[in-house]
């Protein structure tokens, strides 16, 4: 059986439908979701998101996502692509993306620069990986470019039905999100889907954003919604 | 791997219920800090007057360091007020996680500090026939103040070791406030216009500054006056990470972007970090940013360079120096070095 990639990310992104096999047979995806939020810094946000996947093969794809955040006043565009690897307990999805955002609101350009290892099981999802990260700004009519350290990126999902069935529920612990990469920022939370048709999926999530590590007794951050709708053709 | 680096992180003072249960912490520090500040202010200014019988003389230095976490031995805050005193520093400085929590290392700080007053005291006061204290030098006061009301210059921010296993009530005790600012006041130039630095102290200790804390600077409440020739910040949490230090944490994205827009506007000079405990310079929108070492003995065992000194030179000219610490820990590290 073929199984399609089912972390956290591709969720919204690079999957057809999360938890249950890519079928081979369909070439294209299309997703959106609306999110919204509270924030720390910027009071509550809305948002849009779009994406879409390409299946050039069974093993290979490619993909790009978009997102408009209200309040943050934050842009971001992304491309991707990925191999996966099937072995005997789930498979391995080996991923590549380059990230753009624009924090209007601070006056910052971002890129991210990500590659990933997802194991992917009936139950349970792991994504190790690296990220760099380089920001700049423009003051005193001199731009300013900071380059962080490589960012080691986990995450980690559990489902409380196995992925074959037409809904689930689950947890998950990361240091990402669909349009950021942090580093010892674990955000949390609850994610869903459910079969509407054959092409058709609702998903969502409901994510708690911490600020701080565990040993600095992370506060609250951001508490965020995502609601959304896959299609496949 | 993420596992086993988490885990690498724990020690007693690591809390899994700070992720679990995304406490709301920093808003009521600030709450705190804030009525505490305000009301202080209505009683006395905290600005620091430099060279107030000379005004003239514009010149001072100051001292800063970060991540002492004291236990029983105060060996190196002792040190750190010693090397003050010694260069005349107009005041010390200190970033954050400055003792483990349990009363009983508060007791050994506090009684750190209370011998550092005592020697700040004996040399910058002397005794008047009241039993009161005179500043050296000034020829019109008669009257004196009493030893309490000797205000002591360290102006310490709470770190994120400083709040755990309820740390926020010790740390508050002694030190009361952990969002605050203050003007250094140097003097007249020429023209007669007053020369002023600037002090802020955030509080950063929980990775975030909190909703509270984002609105009230938002509202220019550390904002001080017009101009000043030069902002200096102090924080716990470090804006920018050290190469080698992957597993540390630092604000979030919209935060950290905050912050630097905000120290821009600030107009900030140096701003000072601690917590990764990894020495590490950066500018950035021309402003200099400074991540201090550790100068706990347990941290940083040897002798090594883990003090700031920033002197503020007469022609206004800024510099920046490392400063030594010698000072080892015994093996046998229970003794207490006031004694």
């Amino acid at each position: 059986m073929i199984i399609t990639c089912i972390s956290q990310m591709g969720w919204a992104q690079n999957c057809y439908i999360p938890y249950k096999g890519y079928d081979g047979e369909n070439k294209n995806e299309i997703s959106a979701y609306v999110m919204g939020g509270t924030n720390v810094v910027t009071d509550g946000f809305g948002g849009l998101e779009a994406s879409y996947t390409r299946h050039i093969t069974p093993r290979w794809h490619v993909g790009g996502d978009a997102q408009m955040q209200f309040g943050k006043e934050l842009f971001s565009v992304d491309v991707q692509g990925g191999y996966r690897l099937p072995i005997k307990y789930g498979n391995i999805d080996f991923s590549a993306k380059v990230m753009y955002n624009f924090y209007h609101k601070f006056g910052f350009h971002e890129m991210a620069y990500n590659i990933s290892a997802t194991w992917e099981s009936a139950y349970v999802d792991l994504r190790l990986g690296e990220t760099l990260v380089h920001y700049h700004s423009h003051v005193w009519g001199i731009g300013w470019g900071y380059t962080e350290t490589p960012l080691l990126t986990f995450g980690f999902g559990a489902n409380i039905r196995h992925r074959n069935n037409p809904w689930n529920l689950g947890l998950f612990f990361r240091n990402y999100d669909d349009f950021y990469y942090e580093n010892w920022n674990i955000n949390w939370g609850i994610r869903w889907y459910a079969k509407v048709k054959e092409q058709w999926r609702l998903f969502g999530e409901f994510n708690i954003r911490p600020a701080g590590s565990i040993s600095q007794l992370a506060s609250k951050y951001e508490g965020s919604v995502k609601i959304g709708l896959k299609y496949k053709w | 791997m993420a596992a086993t680096a988490m885990l690498n992180t724990s020690c007693e003072k690591v809390s899994p219920q700070g992720v679990l249960m995304a406490g709301t912490a920093v808003e009521d520090r600030v709450k705190m800090s804030q009525l505490f500040y305000k009301d202080y202010l209505q009683q006395s200014s905290n600005n620091i007057i430099v060279n107030p019988y000379d005004s003239k003389l514009h010149g001072y230095s100051f001292l800063v360091g970060s991540d002492s976490h004291v236990t029983t031995d105060p060996g190196r805050m002792d040190e750190m007020f010693a090397i003050g005193l010694e260069n005349n520093d107009l005041l010390y400085c200190h970033l954050g996680d400055i003792a483990d929590t349990k009363p009983e290392y508060y007791i050994t700080l506090d009684k750190s500090i209370q011998y550092a007053k005592s020697n700040y005291v004996q040399k910058y006061y002397e005794p008047n026939e009241l039993g009161r204290y005179v500043r050296k030098g000034d020829i019109y006061d008669d009257y004196g103040i009493l030893y309490e009301d000797i205000k002591f210059p360290f102006f310490p921010v709470v770190g994120n070791h400083d709040l755990t296993h309820n740390g926020w009530a010790l740390w508050s005790n002694l030190f009361h406030s952990s969002f605050y600012e203050f003007d250094v006041i140097c003097g007249y130039d020429e023209e007669g216009n007053q020369i002023c630095d600037h002090f802020i102290f955030l509080d950063t200790a929980s990775g975030t500054l909190g909703k509270l804390q984002v609105d009230l600077i938002e509202q220019g409440v550390l904002d001080g006056e017009d101009y000043y020739r030069y902002t200096f910040i102090f924080g716990h949490t470090n804006i920018f990470l050290p190469q080698n230090m992957q597993f540390a944490s630092t604000f979030p994205r919209e935060e950290a972007y905050f912050l630097l827009k905000q120290f821009d506007k600030w107009n900030a000079s140096i701003v000072f970090c601690g917590h990764v405990h990894k020495w590490d310079e950066q500018i950035f929108n021309m402003v200099h940013f400074v991540t201090l070492d550790s100068m706990s003995e347990r941290n940083s065992p040897e002798a090594g360079d883990y003090l700031v000194r920033v002197t503020v030179n007469e022609d206004g000219k800024l510099d920046i120096e490392k400063v030594h610490m010698n000072y080892v820990a015994k093996s046998n590290s229970d003794s207490d070095s006031n004694s």
